[in-house]
């Protein structure tokens, strides 16, 4: 299911991001043919992949691994095989890679006993941040200021959560994993962080993303690494991701003024593997295996047969349609 | 990050040192009330069994001393400091909060020392002064000195040793019982060997070196007493603490849920 096939020493390239949408030019976090098991359960299989600056999305199935992969790149978790390199350096030896690298885990657990402006303050010592205004603004960018002196225990999920990634961002850190960062959150909560993401990938920042609400996935991400069963299973961006999965049918809508017409030309063009009419949607359902070949043959046909087209659209082509497909 | 919050880039802060912030969140996070309460439980303990010997048909010193080495130093202190030790480390990592220190800067000494500090003053505030309270109660005013210094140097050799295992294992609590009860009590009754090597062996040492008039019984051969028993457990403090440090390195820390 890859898009490209994945060189096994990405060193060994000349340059691996030319070739594979895995990795990254300017990659900050390289992960080289990791492998991690827990006993007998293997969380990771020889995944190699790298993160540059932006937003990156990785997305998976419950146990594909994505957890195990940031707690990797983090050094919470060490590798049994391969090696994983911030900005150089091996997160699991190096404490001096730590000033630039923080997590946000998934867990609800916070340090009970805290205020939310004591943890924060707490991260920003063990830091050694000098900035004295760093803890409220970062409590404020998460818009928890007005709640700073209350206990973190005492804090729903979604406050938790936004707790954590004030602690994450009172230090000024170049790599941010976040793990299901907007788990708890309300919509307007989720709307701000996803814009705080997006500035802080727009700034040079690499802010590596787990979710499982793609279509937020989608509004953050502009790179996709998709993990099945401890496997790459696809990386790039969504929509190239799906241009590469070329023995997986696509369908794509197509509203017209003469849907029978257009159906039986469609029937004679290679590219097309099937025509139904969607009476709910009020058009056909074009199925394909070359969706730049129907892109072509589209306008051509309707214009040869005198048809107005009304709507063309990928029915298929959410991240959520596209995640489906990879781990089915 | 002044480009994405708004924080006024003039005004700067002495952070506070590493080691000291982390002894006041350890203070603060690891003990919460429920704590505490697990803490003054054997506290009280201490202090019936001072009760206790009251009704021991010796004079007040040689009861108390019979008790406090069979009682305090031996039941109550280990698990005491096992409430403190597990608090300090096991708990946190079980929980999945320890990610928090672990994923800073911090050397990792620091933050093997700072939890052994917070946890050792939380030890010096609870369990050393109720073995000395406890000789008041029994009367015997002269063994208080002695059974404060025995169970501070005891408990802070076990909350080491407790980190240690912290670091080796999820299963804190069970495997320290198993380490005071089979290992300690059971076979260091038998072996001298590991008696040098015990908290509790050494820290009734410690009292029993310490006392003016020693009951006999008490003053076990093959192991130093007084004030080398204080050496022997520092030694073992350190060498304990050393061993965290290094087995900090290889934890797999893989959050609470798993």
């Amino acid at each position: 299911m890859r898009p490209d096939p994945q060189p096994n020493d990405p060193g060994a390239a000349d340059s691996p991001a030319e070739l594979d949408p895995a990795f990254v030019a300017d990659a900050t976090v390289e992960v080289r043919g990791v492998s991690v098991w827990f006993g007998p359960k293997v969380a990771l299989s020889e995944l190699s992949c790298s993160f540059g600056p932006g937003v990156s999305g990785l997305l998976g199935p419950n146990g594909a691994g994505k957890t195990t992969l940031m707690r990797a790149i983090t050094g919470l978790v060490g590798v049994n095989e391969g090696s994983v390199l911030v900005e150089g350096r091996n997160p699991r030896r190096d404490r001096e890679v730590h000033y630039g690298l923080v997590l946000v885990p998934e867990d609800e657990a916070v340090p009970p006993g805290l205020t939310a402006s004591q943890f924060v303050r707490y991260i920003a010592d063990l830091h050694q941040v000098t900035d004295r205004g760093a803890p409220d603004a970062a409590l404020h960018e998460v818009d928890l200021l007005d709640v700073g002196d209350r206990r973190v225990d005492t804090f729903s999920k979604g406050m938790r959560q936004r707790t954590k990634i004030a602690a994450a961002l009172v230090c000024d850190p170049q790599v941010l994993v976040l793990d299901e960062p907007l788990n708890g959150a309300d919509p307007v909560q989720r709307a701000h962080l996803i814009a705080l993401f997006r500035r802080l990938g727009a700034t040079g920042r690499t802010v590596i993303v787990s979710s499982h609400v793609l279509n937020e996935v989608e509004r953050m991400a502009e790179r996709v690494i998709v993990l099945v069963h401890g496997r790459l299973a696809a990386a790039g961006g969504h929509r190239a991701i799906r241009d590469t999965m070329d023995d997986t049918p696509r369908h794509v809508l197509v509203r017209c003024d003469d849907g029978r017409r257009l159906a039986a030309a469609l029937v004679g063009v290679t590219a097309v593997t099937g025509v139904t009419f969607d009476p709910k949607r009020d058009g056909l359902v074009v199925q394909t295996l070359q969706a730049r070949e129907l892109a072509a043959a589209l306008p051509r046909l309707a214009k040869a047969g005198s048809i107005r087209l009304h709507e063309v659209r990928p029915l298929d082509d959410s991240l959520e349609s596209l995640f489906r497909e990879l781990v089915r | 990050m002044n480009d994405v919050t708004h924080s006024p880039a003039t005004a700067h802060r002495r952070p506070t040192p590493r080691l000291l912030a982390i002894m006041l969140y350890t203070r603060r996070s690891c003990f919460p009330p429920k704590r505490w309460a697990a803490l003054l439980l054997p506290c009280a303990g201490a202090l019936l069994f001072g009760l206790l010997s009251r009704a021991v048909d010796l004079t007040p010193d040689r009861a108390f001393a019979n008790v406090a080495a069979e009682g305090i130093f031996s039941l109550v202190m280990p698990i005491t400091a096992l409430v403190i030790g597990d608090s300090v480390l096991g708990a946190e990592v079980r929980s999945g909060t320890f990610h928090f220190t672990w994923l800073t800067p911090t050397p990792r000494w620091q933050i093997v020392v700072g939890r052994w500090l917070a946890g050792s003053l939380v030890a010096l505030v609870t369990i050393a002064p109720a073995a000395a309270v406890a000789a008041v109660i029994a009367g015997s005013s002269s063994s208080a000195g002695p059974a404060f210094v025995a169970a501070a140097v005891g408990s802070t050799a076990y909350i080491a040793i407790f980190i240690a295992v912290g670091c080796i294992t999820r299963r804190t609590a069970a495997w320290s019982l198993a380490l005071v009860f089979l290992v300690e009590r059971l076979l260091g009754a038998a072996l001298t060997g590991i008696a040098q090597l015990s908290p509790t062996w050494e820290s009734r040492a410690i009292f029993v070196g310490l006392l003016d008039d020693p009951p006999n019984r008490l003053v076990r051969e093959g192991i130093p007493q007084g004030g080398d028993a204080v050496v022997r457990l520092v030694i073992v403090t350190v060498v304990t603490l050393a061993l965290a440090i290094w087995r900090m390195k290889r934890m797999r820390l893989s959050g609470a849920a798993d």
